[in-house]
């Protein structure tokens, strides 16, 4: 359909609108679904077989006692109270116990559902169960489907509907049709993960533009910790095909191998050894060797595609090879043929790997029901903020099933007692108004192009280094682009159905709103605590930042306040501690329980 | 992305939008390549630098090899566009028997 030939009214009714198609909105509609109400996801891409959930590792953390009672070797000796200290230290002290405790409480129970549901595990070690991305989510998706859960794919969400306070829907484009459909619901769950799109490299897959956040934010719901984002290091920066493939990172992790800058120099060499140790044998890795990795480029000793050299190392080829074909036989990652990054390896060709944006720790508040601040709206997975608190290093894939589970059973609960509510038409008038403005206007700015500009400079300004310099620059610049030239997005097709640039003119609404606040956030927090690190602040400051950055729009403005951290088992030292000192005294802090996490 | 170009190939793509009841014909764009170059980032590279009209499926696009969305028939062989390197002249067709939504877009799992 062409613009302006008609105007789509189409309605469709649900008790629980689920928005997103990975692990933590097929979770929370099998829960609403389970407990009686009529439960529709919306899933961006297909469902099941997009979002970030398919492209996860993917293990499943839990405390090694209960991996050990569910039949796994495990380790015994763990606890759930040794669990949550690590999670809790290894997040520098900004997680919310209360969800923590949630998470170390909830995930045997649903790890045990998903091995009762079929899922198939590869291997296993202390804490966690290593399975794929895939066989999780077909295992949901096969729950989900006898659960009578509807699906709909290919469905972006535009904003959320909000009438007298509370939620009512939402407003969502059928991107192959290109009809723009009003969903009415009682309560909606949003589950829409990560922003991954606002950089580039960036690890995830291609639809994460942070739509659900976004609309929480502009329907007034508090957003917290935007400042701290994950960077995987050591992801593959070329050829073109593998940017943001994560596999090296992988290798790294569970086989070995050496990181040289331009003059061959083994730069970690340069660090406190225990903090190279345990910063490259665990998942805290992705912080420390992403900073090391964006110092070596920003002194001038990088790769020509902005990253460092990873090697084979000390180790034998055969021995390196046979480890490799282990955990990956002939070489194969997902559906990645790797044997040509095999053959690199072994002849000493360069592998060019550098920080990749992952993981978004901040997102969308909740309290332990998982509900927001807005009536009827709740959230789950990684669009939620607090659980992982400054660094993430348990299991996302765990996080998606644990909440999905309570934010579908609360939204369900919601439901069973709520009318269906009105929309509010004139609100959807000008939303459908808004959305349709780039295929209306007849020039303008070309939404590749700007999108291009502003991956580029968030991940040069907003990157896993910052200072104040590179945050103000970035922050008038990031106004200037949502004041001069979101505005001026133009398509060149004025097609409706599959319009590629109409869906990234949308979608750099959400990438610039959110890359505002993060900015913000980031220049705010004038210390160093888990990913965000400020080369003029290098220092963890417990006696002023155990706070939340908290942000709430209301009647257009941005309002900022700051939450102390919520406390419950584990009281966080006082003082200022050089960064690197806090990392390894944080490292020390670890229990003594083996494996990754 | 940009990259260093080793050579110019030729992209022959069939583009067809139903919604105007036009035809469908095959449209050719002299591309630059290098090597580790997949039909997915040729795609990509047209769609950002010669003609930003072009539908292919990307919204949701997982570029590992299991989503299964760049589904395509490359030089007349079913191929994901993303694990399918090339360095020579290609074509690109969505597969025969499905409803095309527009250009390489079309109807998973729905017949013609």
């Amino acid at each position: 359909m062409v613009v302006g030939t008609k105007a789509v009214d189409k309605v469709v009714d649900a008790d629980v609108l689920v928005v997103g198609g990975g692990g933590a909105g097929l979770r929370a509609a099998i829960e609403a679904s389970e407990r009686g109400v009529r439960a529709l996801l919306i899933s961006k891409g297909s469902v099941a077989r997009s979002g970030a959930s398919l492209l996860a590792g993917a293990d499943l953390t839990l405390d090694g006692e209960s991996l050990h009672n569910l039949g796994f070797p495990g380790e015994p000796i763990d606890t759930k109270q040794k669990f949550f200290s690590d999670i809790v230290t290894q997040g520098f002290y900004l997680n919310n116990q209360r969800i923590v405790e949630i998470y170390v409480e909830d995930a045997p129970k649903r790890v045990k559902e998903l091995l009762d549901w079929g899922i198939k595990v590869g291997f296993a070690e202390e804490r966690a169960i290593f399975t794929s991305g895939s066989s999780i989510l077909s295992a949901l998706l096969k729950r989900a489907k006898e659960m009578d859960v509807d699906i709909m794919n290919d469905i972006m969400v535009i904003d959320l509907l909000i009438k007298d306070g509370r939620v009512s829907g939402a407003l969502g484009l059928d991107i192959k049709t290109g009809d723009l459909i009003t969903f009415r619901s009682k309560a909606v769950v949003l589950a829409t993960g990560g922003w991954h799109k606002a950089y580039s490299p960036n690890a995830g897959s291609r639809e994460l533009s942070g739509d659900g956040v976004a609309a929480a934010y502009r329907a007034g719901a508090d957003l917290a910790n935007m400042e701290f984002v994950t960077f995987c290091c050591n992801v593959l920066l070329w050829p073109p095909n593998w940017r943001g493939i994560i596999f090296p990172y992988l290798l790294h992790l569970l086989v070995g191998g050496k990181l040289v800058n331009s003059k061959g120099e083994d730069f970690l060499s340069k660090y406190d050894p225990t903090i190279v140790k345990i910063g490259t044998s665990m998942e805290w890795n992705k912080s420390f060797v992403s900073i090391a990795t964006a110092l070596e480029v920003l002194e001038g000793r990088g790769s020509p595609h902005g990253g460092v050299y990873y090697e084979v190392g000390d180790m034998a080829w055969k021995e390196f090879e046979s480890r490799v074909t282990k955990y990956y036989p002939n070489w194969k990652y997902k559906g990645i043929d790797f044997s040509e990054l095999g053959k690199m390896l072994k002849d000493g060709r360069p592998v060019e790997v550098g920080p990749a944006a992952e993981y978004f720790e901040g997102g969308i508040v909740v309290n332990e029901k998982f509900e927001t601040n807005i009536s009827g709206l709740y959230a789950a997975g990684e669009c939620t903020a607090s659980l992982f608190g400054a660094n993430r290093v348990a299991a996302a894939t765990t996080e998606m099933l644990v909440e999905g589970t309570i934010a579908g059973r609360f939204a369900a609960d919601y439901a069973k007692k709520s009318e269906m509510p009105d929309i509010d038409k004139k609100q959807v008038d000008k939303l459908q108004e808004k959305a349709i403005l780039p295929l209306k206007l007849k020039e303008g700015i070309k939404p590749a192009e700007l999108l291009r500009n502003v991956q580029q400079m968030a991940y040069e300004q907003l990157g896993p280094i910052r200072d104040n310099n590179g945050l103000s620059e970035f922050v008038k610049y990031i106004e200037m682009v949502k004041k001069d030239q979101l505005p001026k997005l133009c398509t060149v097709s004025k097609s409706m159905n599959y319009n590629k640039e109409w869906i990234e003119a949308l979608e750099l609404e959400n990438i610039v709103q959110l890359l505002e606040l993060s900015a913000k956030s980031a220049l705010m927090r004038t210390e160093s605590r888990g990913v965000h690190y400020r080369s003029d602040y290098a220092w963890t400051d417990n006696d002023n930042w155990l706070k939340e950055i908290v942000l709430r729009e209301d009647a257009g403005d941005l309002h900022v306040t700051k939450r102390p951290v919520i406390i419950t088992i584990l009281m966080p030292p006082s003082g200022v501690t050089p960064y690197m000192e806090m990392v390894k005294k944080l490292m020390e802090a670890h229990s003594e329980i083996g494996g990754h996490h | 992305m940009k990259y260093m170009a080793e050579k110019l190939i030729k992209v022959k793509i069939l583009r067809f939008n139903p919604s105007t009841n036009g035809k469908a014909y095959f449209q050719s764009y002299d591309v630059p390549v290098t090597e580790g170059v997949s039909v997915l980032d040729i795609l990509d590279f047209i769609y950002e630098n010669l003609d930003s009209g072009l539908a292919y499926y990307d919204h949701a696009a997982c570029r590992h090899g299991i989503c299964g969305g760049c589904s395509l028939v490359v030089n007349g062989k079913p191929s994901l566009a993303c694990q399918t390197l090339i360095l020579g002249d290609i074509s690109v067709e969505p597969p025969k028997n499905f409803k095309v939504i527009r250009d390489l877009v079309y109807k998973r799992g729905e017949l013609k």
